[in-house]
């Protein structure tokens, strides 16, 4: 159960796109982890390309949007982590 | 931990950047200043100025008011000086202007103009320092980044308090400060250190930042970088020693300029190597129009810099020496910073207008603000005008220069009506833009009211009914 909802929570979240490069945050890889407990509740910890980055608020609050509208989350949590920084390396090949 | 948000003044920096910008190109196509007046004769001070203070030192202190804040994620601080700063940077300069003006005869204006703008210009950037320090120091430990933009300003200190000299000197009202800080000599110094060191460190230091953010490109390894800091800071400190030389009773030489100039050089070669990895190593293969047009500002800086020290170190050729500070200063520093006041402009407006629609529906690019080709072509006509320009400088062709001046000013008009149409939301289509009343302001962002309510939380939290 709390498999698939993580699957079914990282695809929701490729429609949250980046509006520089035009790719969702998980192929530029600033979903660093998704956990579901069984009864729904969402734990995500995300990143931004850098720190201080002006989008950081607004990435953090699409990404619980889109999460928290998967059938069968309950609850989300997003958390912001700098550790390990995120690096070009991390977006995903085409 | 704080997130960095929307500087509100930084257009109208910008604008009134662009304007001084604007100014310069007209009063250089009309045949005021350089090469129709000699180098020190207040005609070219005032177009000198006027690019300096006006154009480029309001269009970077802009654009460090921004990204400051997001490169060392801290807040600005004390946000409400940046209003003041540009008022004081703006009329210190008026005054400047004026004070060259009456030195020139041109008007009978009282000399005292002179100190009274030296003294705005001094608390303008005195203010613009404030903030900009306070908000490096505020970060632990000090980045490189943050000890490139610390030089610059340390450059800026010292251009503005030698520049405050100069000008009480020229009002004749220190005759104590004359014995000590004879001009013309000190000038050079002066304008290395302006350019140089405060506007040209800090272009090193905030492109090494900005590259990698906009090409998605991996950081390079600091020691690489470190060596561009520690090369244009010891060249740096070379002009200061310059500077104050004559104040000591030191005799240096006509031919010390060329010990500051050279360590530059050799500072924008590693940077030079360190931009073409960026470039090579970058993951965003298309290049964006700010990446495209800033490569003709670089190979102005490739061409310019190494040959500079060169001219001054053979001496006597005067038009070499302004065709090649033409170069610099309009190629490589007002090329770049052109190219990058696309993007600076179309990212914050995009922040301002469709951030808040993120993951809730289509929303446009931040590309999709910018209106391509035409952009381009306004950037080809303003670097084909620079390139004339230096060609008629190096050749001593006054009327050529002037002609030259013609598509600079019409590339320029072209990329300021563009940024002005970037604001407007031109290019996107109608379905897409928010109503009247929540469209971007021209010269104000709405930095507070786009502010997100988690903004200063690490952990955003909802949960379904």
């Amino acid at each position: 159960m709390s498999a698939s909802l993580e699957r079914l929570v990282e695809i929701a979240l490729r429609d949250v796109l980046d509006p520089e490069m035009g790719k969702s945050v998980v192929d530029l890889g600033l979903i660093y982890a998704i956990a579901a407990t069984p009864h729904g509740a969402v734990a995500i910890t995300m990143t931004t390309t850098t720190p201080g980055c002006p989008m950081a608020g607004f990435l953090k609050a699409a990404v619980a949007a889109v999460a928290g509208s998967v059938n069968g989350v309950t609850a989300v949590t997003v958390t912001l982590s700098y550790e390990p920084a995120w690096q070009p390396t991390m977006i995903a090949a085409e | 931990m704080p997130m960095a948000s929307l500087s509100r003044w930084t257009m109208s920096y910008f604008a009134a950047a662009l304007a001084s910008l604007l100014a310069a190109e007209l009063l250089m196509l009309a045949g005021f200043g350089y090469p129709a007046a000699d180098l020190t004769e207040p005609a070219t001070l005032i177009v000198v100025h006027v690019t300096a203070i006006g154009w480029l030192s309001l269009a970077v202190a802009g654009a460090l008011l921004q990204f400051v804040p997001v490169l060392v994620a801290r807040p600005l601080a004390m946000p409400w000086l940046a209003l003041p700063a540009l008022l004081a940077i703006v009329a210190g300069l008026v005054l400047l202007c004026a004070g060259f003006a009456a030195l020139a005869g041109w008007a009978d204006w009282p000399f005292e103009l002179m100190p009274l703008a030296a003294l705005g210009l001094f608390c303008g950037f005195l203010l613009l320092g404030v903030m900009l320090v306070a908000t490096l120091l505020s970060a632990r430990p000090v980045t490189l980044f943050a000890g490139f933009v610390l030089v610059g300003l340390a450059c800026l200190a010292v251009t503005v308090l030698s520049g405050a000299a100069f000008a009480t000197i020229l009002s004749g009202r220190s005759a104590w400060l004359a014995s000590v800080a004879p001009l013309p000599d000190g000038l050079r110094f002066h304008a290395l250190l302006g350019f140089g060191g405060w506007l040209g460190l800090i272009a090193f230091g905030v492109s090494y930042r900005l590259l990698v953010m906009f090409m998605m490109a991996p950081e390079l390894p600091a020691r690489q970088v470190r060596l561009v800091l520690v090369f244009g800071g010891f060249g740096m400190g070379l002009a200061v020693a310059g500077l104050l030389a004559p104040a000591t009773g030191i005799e240096i030489g006509a031919g010390f300029i060329t010990m500051p100039l050279g360590a530059l050089a050799v500072a924008s070669a590693f940077y030079g190597r360190d931009i073409l990895t960026l470039y090579r190593s970058r993951r965003r293969k298309a290049l964006e129009i700010n990446m495209l047009a800033s490569i003709p500002a670089f190979a102005a800086l490739g061409l310019g810099l190494p040959l500079l020290p060169i001219a001054t170190a053979i001496g006597g050729w005067e038009p070499g020496i302004a065709a090649l500070t033409f170069l610099l200063a309009f190629g490589w520093l007002g090329g770049l910073t052109l190219a990058q006041l696309v993007k600076i402009v179309s990212f914050m407006t995009w922040l301002e207008t469709y951030a808040s629609r993120l993951g809730r529906g289509p929303a446009p690019r931040v590309g999709d603000l910018v209106a391509m080709p035409r952009t381009g072509w306004w950037f080809a006509l303003y670097y084909a005008g620079v390139a004339i320009a230096v060609a008629a400088l190096a050749g001593g062709l006054a009327s050529g220069f002037r002609l030259a001046m013609l598509p600079c000013l019409i590339g320029t008009a072209g990329i300021a009506c563009e940024l002005v149409r970037i604001r407007h939301l031109s290019e996107i289509k109608a379905e897409q833009r928010p109503s009247l009343h929540e469209r971007p302001r021209l010269l104000l962002a709405r930095a507070d009211e786009r502010r997100m309510p988690h903004a200063d939380n690490r952990t955003a939290e909802t949960s379904r009914a």
